[in-house]
């Protein structure tokens, strides 16, 4: 399609898609400021995006073949006098590794459940074998229910209003060229239960939102702070975390985390009970008592209380997540977070955007097109052009050979070359597994529960283990299934790391007899860079490029949220950073001029009328939540 | 009467006046140079329809489609969207055909689609046969009509007709952990996502 040209004037121009660039971007054009906005994928939210099933296929698949960077252009006749051109990196190759792909479910449906059939691709060398499934994905996908028996001799990619599953990626046309082998699908449905094949997981793909990182909202951390600010939350829904369960001595248990959970539990004895409640109360404020503790781990404070192992399980992994040598000043700031954000919404601290965390990012995207900021996937800027006595960026040149001036640039740290990234710790890793199973972990009366699972280390130096399990009602799996996101930081491979918990945890090829576990239908391994400990500032780049990084392994927003702000605020120190978007209901049209300064004195007035009520407003939903549960 | 909130987003090419029509609907106001997305995230209307009131929020595509940069965030949860062409540009006709896929892979499988040959007015410069565009929104199932934003022709009646074709409530399922929106208000509003 004839793609017109951007306009050649920016006040800020940002790189990369990701939670932290994505905030900036609608803060800048909130206020006022011309932002240009692009992505050299095809889909929002970098390494923070989700993916219906087949749009992970594509990215899996793009990830094992390694990346091909564009040749590089000569764009010297663009170079002002002056003027120094600083090349980006153009290849992702570095931030995603050890892609494993293993399928446990049949491929296709059959009458009884019969062995596994196992198939595994790994990193390189099965290039053959992607190429197959992707294709596999391809023809599955332009059959319709009834007809694919018919359809089966006609050509790939028919008309377009049929039916077709493409990659998640925004308006991306599957590539036709792929060749459509003929699997026949046997489209009998016995009414017993049996294993969801693969051909229906890529059948119902749509019905995925797979998340590349697996985090959550504490209720009154930074991100929900932000976006009930900013009016951005208006683009979302969210889903209460349900459940805080922990896997102990082989069993999954559920943690009493609120006051109704210690009452209504059944592992806990009435002593036990006292205890906790005892213990959470008095743990609110600081005492002389814990003081004492400080600089000495958290498990020892604990040991000391007298609460026995069962509660001290509880306190040091679900409640405190931190580890068995953290200093107990640290876990206690992280039980009180964790206390703090109990009741807002639900009955744990946690909140899950439907449609999973990928829509954060396009949410904050459309906020700053809204206020008029330029969007554009599948473009990159591939230079910077230095003015070298200032040493500031004066312009950057597009994928297109497009020269763009603008006073700032903000980038994802992938496109930072390696030359010119100053790095003070080695590069460290997140490990992360992605799986359908077809249980949960922890049956209950709803089987639309969202969980948090925490893993313990199984053995001395192994990893903590992270665990989310999504039901279908959270949009990001389909009916039938759930989506369980593991997550730690890397000791070796995301493999090495997570199967072990995996196998124990869940039935799969390597653990048959456990029965009684989820199966396991499909599964996804592949480490991430961490690149949070990397300075937005400070490296060989001009003084005004600022540089965002990506997931970090914590289960909050907080680090994403924080460099948006410190970016913002670095650039724009006077200004209010997310100022509440106006209310659609006042939105007044001013005759010939529908300027959005008529409409933000308003807001303005909005925000100003809250504070105190909102402090009010917010006690009293405290109550009415707590009342809300009454059967707990 | 119970308020039902249905989300209405606009799809169709840069310049075929999706704004307008919006505008035209919401403040009956026209105006040649709009740049009405600028501070909208997105515009409320409230018709009655039977015995219920059908509150719409139309989501207006804030300039993301100029670059073909719409992200799937867009689509959710909506209850019908509007594919807008311009009657005096048949390119703008053409590529109907990618919007109509686009809501295909994006959007809600249940979800109402109405086809707007906008610029009714200007039918001495039309390219646009009414009965082709007719026909390809019957192949679809699809609503269809023409309409003005500048002389507000049909822009009540392409929403009235949306609102007939919008499914009754189900039964509300005594579902526990229901999806909510996250605001400043006391109580957040329990719409079902979809």
């Amino acid at each position: 399609m004839a793609a017109e040209d951007l306009p050649s004037e920016f006040d800020v121009v940002i790189l990369g898609t990701g939670l932290a660039e994505s905030v900036v971007a609608a803060a800048f054009s909130r206020v006022g400021q011309r932002v240009l906005h692009v992505d050299r994928r095809s889909y929002y939210a970098a390494n923070w995006a989700s993916f219906t099933f087949n749009g992970l296929l594509t990215w899996i698949q793009e990830n094992q073949e390694g990346s091909h960077p564009e040749e590089a252009q000569d764009w010297s006749s663009l170079v002002e006098e002056g003027e120094e051109l600083i090349r980006l990196s153009n290849s992702d190759s570095t931030s995603i590794s050890n892609v494993q792909v293993f399928t446990y479910t049949s491929e296709e449906d059959e009458e009884e459940e019969e062995a596994p059939n196992t198939t595994e691709e790994e990193t390189g060398g099965a290039e053959g074998d992607a190429v197959k499934e992707a294709s596999e994905t391809e023809s599955a996908d332009s059959k319709e229910e009834e007809t694919e028996e018919k359809q089966e001799e006609t050509a790939e990619g028919g008309g377009g209003g049929e039916e077709e599953q493409a990659p998640s990626t925004e308006g991306e046309e599957p590539e036709a060229d792929q060749p459509a082998p003929s699997a026949a699908q046997s489209q009998s449905e016995p009414a017993k239960k049996k294993k969801i094949s693969y051909t229906k997981l890529v059948k119902e793909g749509r019905r995925f939102n797979i998340d590349l990182v697996s985090k959550l909202m504490y209720s009154r951390g930074s991100l929900v702070d932000l976006l009930i600010k900013s009016n951005v939350s208006r683009y979302a829904e969210f889903k209460n975390v349900t459940r805080i369960l922990t896997y102990r001595n082989g069993q999954v248990e559920q943690v009493p985390c609120s006051r109704a959970d210690v009452f209504a539990s059944r592992q806990l004895s009435v002593v036990e009970k006292r205890k906790l409640m005892r213990f959470l109360t008095s743990c609110v404020e600081e005492t002389e008592e814990q003081r004492a503790y400080n600089g000495r781990p958290y498990l020892e404070f604990l040991r000391d209380q007298q609460l026995g192992d069962n509660l001290q399980h509880f306190l040091l992994h679900s409640i405190a997540m931190v580890t068995e040598d953290t200093p107990t000043e640290e876990g206690l700031a992280s039980t009180r977070n964790f206390l703090r954000c109990l009741g807002r919404y639900g009955n744990t601290p946690f909140l899950f955007p439907v449609y999973g965390l990928g829509e954060i990012p396009q949410c904050f995207c459309r906020m700053c097109a809204v206020f008029g900021g330029i969007y554009c996937l599948r473009h990159s800027v591939t230079c910077l052009l230095v003015d070298k006595e200032s040493n500031r960026c004066k312009a950057v040149i597009d994928s297109r050979g497009q020269r763009i001036t603008c006073s700032h640039f903000v980038m994802e740290d992938s496109y930072v070359g390696v030359d010119r990234k100053k790095v003070d710790t080695p590069t460290r890793f997140l490990s992360r597994a992605v799986l359908i199973t077809d249980s949960s972990v922890l049956p209950s009366d709803s089987d639309q529960q969202v969980s948090l699972v925490t893993v313990p280390p199984i053995a001395a130096g192994r990893p903590a283990v992270r665990m989310v399990e999504l039901c279908s009602s959270s949009m990001t799996c389909m009916p039938g299934t759930y989506l369980v996101h593991l997550t730690c930081q890397s000791v070796g491979s995301a493999h090495e790391d997570l199967s072990p918990v995996v196998n124990s945890m869940f039935r799969t090829p390597e653990s048959p007899d456990q029965e009684t576990r989820p199966s396991v239908l499909w599964c996804l391994y592949f480490n991430m860079a961490d690149s949070s400990g990397l300075e937005v500032q400070g490296h060989d780049l001009p003084s005004n490029v600022y540089v965002c990084s990506g997931p970090d392994a914590a289960l909050g927003h907080d680090h994403a949220v924080k460099q948006a702000e410190f970016i913002f605020q670095k650039i724009l120190p006077e200004e209010d950073f997310c100022p509440p978007a106006p209310n659609p209901e006042d939105i007044i049209y001013d005759g010939d001029n529908p300027s959005p300064t008529a409409t933000e004195g308003e807001a303005e007035e909005g925000e100003g009328e809250t504070k105190e009520e909102k402090e009010v407003q917010e006690q009293e939903e405290v109550q009415e939540e707590q009342s809300l549960h009454p059967e707990e | 009467m119970a308020i039902r909130e249905l989300k209405v987003c606009l799809l169709g090419d840069t310049g075929v006046g999706k704004s307008s029509i919006v505008c035209r609907f919401v403040q009956d106001h026209f105006d040649h140079n709009i740049s009405p997305t600028i501070g909208a995230s997105f515009l409320t209307k409230t018709v009655p329809c039977g015995n219920e009131l059908h509150k719409f929020l139309i989501w207006d595509t804030a300039g993301q489609e100029r670059f073909h940069s719409l992200a799937p965030m867009y689509y959710r949860g909506s209850a019908a969207a509007v594919i807008v062409y311009d009657i005096t540009k048949l390119d703008s006709f053409q590529t109907l055909k990618k919007w109509v896929k686009e809501l295909k892979e994006h959007g809600p499988e249940d979800i109402v689609v109405a086809i707007a040959g906008n610029k009714n007015d200007l039918g001495d410069i039309r390219e646009v046969p009414m009965k082709e565009a007719k026909e390809f929104a019957e192949s679809i199932a699809a609503i269809f009509i023409e309409t003005s934003a500048r002389n507000a022709v049909n822009v009540e009646e392409l929403f009235q007709k949306i609102s007939k074709q919008i499914p009754p409530l189900e039964n509300p399922e005594v579902e526990s952990n229901e999806s909510f929106k996250i605001t400043r208000q006391p109580t957040p509003s329990t719409r079902r996502c979809c």
